[in-house]
């Protein structure tokens, strides 16, 4: 009997690794190989397209140290990062609450707030070149109309990834909005009579009923923000190049500048392995400050 | 007005349906004063003085696009043109369609992301069967492993998945833009959710009557998760035919570019001068996917909101 069951395992161990062996075989090829060799060539020096390549040891990350544009290209990714996730949340969220009841013309608000997400980001990014066009463009137009005074925006280091930002949260935040509507349809609403009858005002009914309960929603919010905030390469790659004077140059672009423009495979796996570990450490980061604090209600 | 109409009849039980005078005097017969009505019509409805303003600010930039690929090239930088199109102007949409091969592009990203999709769909369904239904050594690990590709951008690795691409010789080929994403650890993750959803008595039942585990998964388990390879298959879709970085970097001739890139290039080769044409093939590129958003909307609504990531 036990000699059945045994083979009866084995046929499953054997079934269960043929299952898994198509994925695993595209998972090394173009996840983990490219990881381990990209840490092999970061030791290297590594011209794109040349077979040779030749030991350096650790001279690209002390390159990288003395580098003061790649430390500006880290804080312009981090300042990109660090505001454009908070604010379309922030907005997303007051999209929400004032779209969690029975409203009428839900779905056109609900679908007009979301479709951005459905637009390539090269054609929004190609809009929004537009949109900022110092000279004709609608969003000076509209600044001049009310009095305002008009901006360079694409085209001035001060406010050129100011109007990135700007677009990401036009671009995504209808997205985080849908997520978190999902979330406060569940929160159950006899909590918020009962708040108001005690006299609890709006905002304070936000703020303390609505965000801890929703909490786990939003922690997960905050994660596909980090992981959509990488798309601003498409948006540097359209809008700016990076420019003007490297205000709008963030990691990605700055990989792929080192990698494709100056051929230099090395240098430019040495960044792409700080990305990594400064992904990895964001989202470690999230994980331990906001996770722990994340209020469960019920079983989820 | 007939809404204010409404709403007060069904605020105050004193007035019946049928009443059949006029609006204005329905109203003054419950309500003495009109401007309390409004007042407490808009207090009621203040969600809509805030979101329609804002809806309107949402939608015009693709407005925008569309008043432009209608407008003449003079229009565009006329400071005194105004904002609607003095004469519909289709024009700009053949002379889009004349300097780029569109109809090549299309075809291209029907390819591209139509084989990324039956791929996606075929691992993650065997991958996810593993991880839901079966014992192995090395499962946790193996999980892991599917996990953390969520996380790895491939923003991070393009650069070495270049090098492989080129060594393998598939640079400027369709499958360059495929191979990287077959393998996907999200789809594996929300299919193994809802495989454990499903009851394991269907199963057993299933291996009485003498079924494999292959064909348990297929008359069994695929029928009922249908919902979940929806909700996966539109955001693959939606991820793979705006995709731009990706193609961008391992495409370099008309036959192979996908749609985003097309749009790309016509706007390098117009140097950012021609925005009526520009807008045309942006009108051009933008509405497949927007078309099928509208007409399929709820499905769309409902796979982004229960789901997420890429």
């Amino acid at each position: 009997m036990s000699h059945r069951f045994a083979t009866v395992w084995r046929k499953e161990v054997f079934l269960a690794y043929a299952l898994l062996l198509p994925s695993l075989i595209f998972l090394a090829a173009f996840t983990y190989w490219p990881i381990l060799r990209s840490f092999w060539f970061s030791l290297h020096d590594v011209a794109l397209g040349d077979p040779r390549i030749f030991w350096l040891g650790a001279e690209n990350y002390l390159r990288l140290l003395d580098d003061g544009l790649f430390w500006k290209v880290l804080g312009n990714t981090a300042f990109y990062t660090l505001t454009t996730i908070p604010l379309s949340i922030i907005v997303a969220l007051l999209l929400a609450v004032a779209m969690d009841s029975k409203l009428r013309g839900m779905a056109i608000y609900r679908s007009a707030f979301f479709y951005p997400v459905m637009i390539p980001s090269v054609a929004a990014g190609m809009v929004w070149v537009f949109l900022y066009a110092p000279g004709y463009g609608p969003i000076n137009e509209a600044l001049n109309f009310l009095g305002l005074p008009r901006l360079d925006w694409l085209y001035d280091s001060k406010w050129a990834l100011p109007a990135i930002i700007l677009m990401s949260i036009w671009k995504y935040s209808g997205y985080f909005m849908l997520i978190l509507l999902a979330a406060l349809k569940l929160v159950p609403s006899d909590l918020y009579e009962a708040a108001r009858l005690d006299g609890v005002g709006p905002v304070s009914r936000l703020l303390h009923i609505t965000v801890p309960l929703i909490s786990p929603t939003l922690y997960f919010v905050i994660v596909i923000g980090l992981l959509h905030s990488y798309q601003i390469f498409d948006y540097v790659y359209v809008m700016t190049q990076g420019g003007p004077a490297d205000s709008t140059n963030v990691l990605t672009f700055y990989i792929y500048q080192n990698g494709f423009q100056y051929q230099d495979i090395g240098y430019a796996s040495t960044i792409a392995n700080t990305l990594l570990i400064f992904v990895l450490g964001l989202i470690g980061l999230v994980a331990l400050t906001l996770g722990r604090r994340v209020h469960y209600m019920g079983e989820r | 007005m007939t809404d204010i109409v409404r709403n007060t009849q069904a605020a105050s039980t004193a007035t019946t349906a049928s009443t059949a005078t006029t609006a204005a005097n329905t109203v003054a017969a419950i309500v003495p004063s009109p401007f309390s009505v409004v007042l407490r019509w808009m207090s009621r409805r203040w969600q809509h003085f805030i979101l329609a303003p804002l809806v309107l600010l949402w939608l015009s930039p693709m407005i925008w696009i569309v008043l432009t690929s209608l407008k003449t090239k003079v229009e565009v930088f006329d400071p005194d043109a105004g904002i609607l199109p003095a004469v519909l102007n289709f024009a700009n949409y053949p002379a889009t369609l004349a300097v780029a091969p569109f109809g090549m592009y299309l075809v291209n990203s029907i390819l591209v992301t139509g084989s990324i999709l039956i791929a996606q769909l075929v691992t993650i369904t065997l991958a996810a069967y593993a991880f839901a239904r079966l014992e192995f050594p090395l499962k946790r690990f193996l999980f892991t492993l599917f996990l953390l590709q969520v996380m790895f951008p491939i923003y991070a690795i393009f650069l070495t998945n270049f090098v492989t691409l080129r060594e393998l010789g598939l640079i400027n080929t369709l499958p360059a833009m495929i191979v990287p994403f077959v393998a996907s650890g999200y789809g594996t993750f929300m299919l193994r959710q809802a495989f454990r959803q499903v009851p394991s008595e269907l199963s057993d039942a299933a291996r009485l009557d003498g079924c494999g585990h292959l064909a348990i998964l297929w008359h069994v388990y695929l029928p009922l998760v249908q919902p979940t390879l929806v909700a996966f298959g539109i955001i693959s879709v939606v991820t793979h035919w705006n995709d731009y970085m990706w193609p961008l970097l391992v495409t370099n001739s008309d036959s192979v570019r996908t749609l985003p890139i097309g749009l790309g290039l016509l706007a390098k080769s117009d140097s950012g001068a021609d925005w009526t044409r520009l807008m045309a093939g942006t009108t051009l590129v933008v509405s497949p996917l927007l078309l099928v958003f509208v007409i399929f909307q709820r499905r769309f609504i409902d796979s982004f909101m229960h789901t997420g990531v890429k």
